[in-house]
């Protein structure tokens, strides 16, 4: 788990082309969106293409979206337990 | 007193409903429509508000015609919205009632969502919209339509009306993140997503120039298609006889990802060639833009 969440900070930075921030700056549990890392509905698109891109997983419907979007902690826990063996 | 008024009002509207009813039970489209000409005309030169209206549009779409000319738009205008309604109504009346289309650019589109890769679909409130929206079944894929309350809610009535099932499932762009979660996830599988790219209703925007002046369009659109690579196609219907309308399809592009910094230019980008379709659009069919409210402050 540790691992995964380590390469979703790695994600979110590196392919939403976070500025000022580094991958070990961001916390678990700290909101992803508005005031906590300042995404916005465009970075919500673009971290469904890279969830499914990377781990192989889709975030199919808003309630999906909403629970697992609310942290690097969700998120990584959402993937975890949708991830196909061998991604 | 104004709010017996205002439930005055309120039951002249319900009494001019039931009539129209009975008008297209008893004489048909044709009853209805020779009935609107007066209750249009009645209301051109009797009421204030109906010119308030239009004028935001009028006067951007015809900036040199004068006081007549523009009581003679708004008078048109009224008269095409009015019919449409009047076709949405007999439509649902009268079971065996059709109207006769084609789409111009079928075979394009159906090219497009054969590629797999999803299409964004923009339509607009101008022309018949709902019937754009039945029409668009021929396309071998799913089709989704990102939608507000209120359009959700004539859509339905639409086709409750027509006594047939929706041809197309509801993503509302007042859920989480406006919907574009469930957007997104529906263009990856490869189907259709459709979207009003008019009316802005919160999330992303972008401004762009229509009509000789700068308008704030909703931009969602091109980053979705940007991000999952799928084609952005316009589509816009327009009615051209008292039982023909034509759909065609005016613009494709392409959207592609861009960083972080550049993003919005290059939504204002796309999306300025949707406004541009959307002009061209006007210029055929100048009296088909129902969009009743000062466009250019939204």
């Amino acid at each position: 788990m540790e691992e995964l969440k380590k390469q979703i900070k790695e994600i979110i930075v590196r392919d939403l082309k976070l500025q000022g921030i580094t991958p070990e700056e961001i916390k678990d549990n700290a909101p992803l969106f508005e005031e906590g890392l300042g995404l916005d509905s465009l970075d919500a698109v673009e971290l469904v293409v890279l969830v499914q891109k990377h781990f192989g997983v889709q975030i199919e419907d808003m309630d999906e979206g909403q629970a697992a979007f609310r942290s690097v902690e969700t998120l990584a826990k959402f993937i975890s337990e949708r991830r196909p063996a061998g991604v | 007193m104004s709010g017996q008024t205002q439930g005055l009002g309120a039951r002249l509207e319900a009494l001019g409903h039931t009539i129209f009813y009975w008008m297209l039970r008893l004489a048909g489209q044709t009853g209805a429509y020779l009935l609107l000409w007066p209750v249009i005309t009645t209301y051109v030169l009797g009421s204030r508000k109906i010119h308030r209206l239009t004028l935001p549009y009028l006067s951007h779409r015809f900036p040199d015609h004068g006081r007549l000319a523009r009581w003679r738009d708004t008078h048109r205008i009224m008269l095409a919205f009015g019919r449409v309604l009047v076709d949405r109504a007999w439509l649902g009346l009268r079971p065996g009632a059709a109207l006769q289309g084609c789409l111009e650019g079928q075979d394009e589109l159906l090219a497009l969502a054969a590629e797999g890769r999803g299409v964004v679909v923009l339509i607009a409130h101008v022309g018949n919209w709902q019937t754009a929206m039945a029409q668009i079944t021929g396309m071998q894929v799913p089709i989704n339509s990102l939608m507000h309350y209120q359009e959700e809610a004539v859509a339905k009535h639409y086709f409750d009306l027509r006594k047939k099932e929706m041809p197309f499932k509801i993503i509302k762009s007042d859920g989480f993140m406006g919907g574009l979660v469930e957007a997104t996830a529906a263009l990856q599988r490869g189907e259709v997503v459709t979207i009003m790219g008019d009316r802005y209703a919160g999330g992303p925007a972008t401004e762009v120039e229509f009509l000789g002046a700068k308008v704030r369009l909703p931009a969602a659109a091109y980053s979705l298609a940007a991000a999952t690579g799928s084609p952005v196609a316009v589509l816009l219907a327009a009615k051209t006889g008292r039982r023909q309308y034509s759909m065609k399809l005016w613009e494709v592009c392409r959207p592609e990802p861009s960083d972080r910094e550049n993003r919005r230019r290059d939504m204002q980008k796309w999306a300025q060639r949707f406004a541009d379709a959307l002009e061209e659009y006007l210029r055929e069919y100048p009296y088909q833009w129902y969009n009743f409210f000062d466009f250019w402050s939204q």
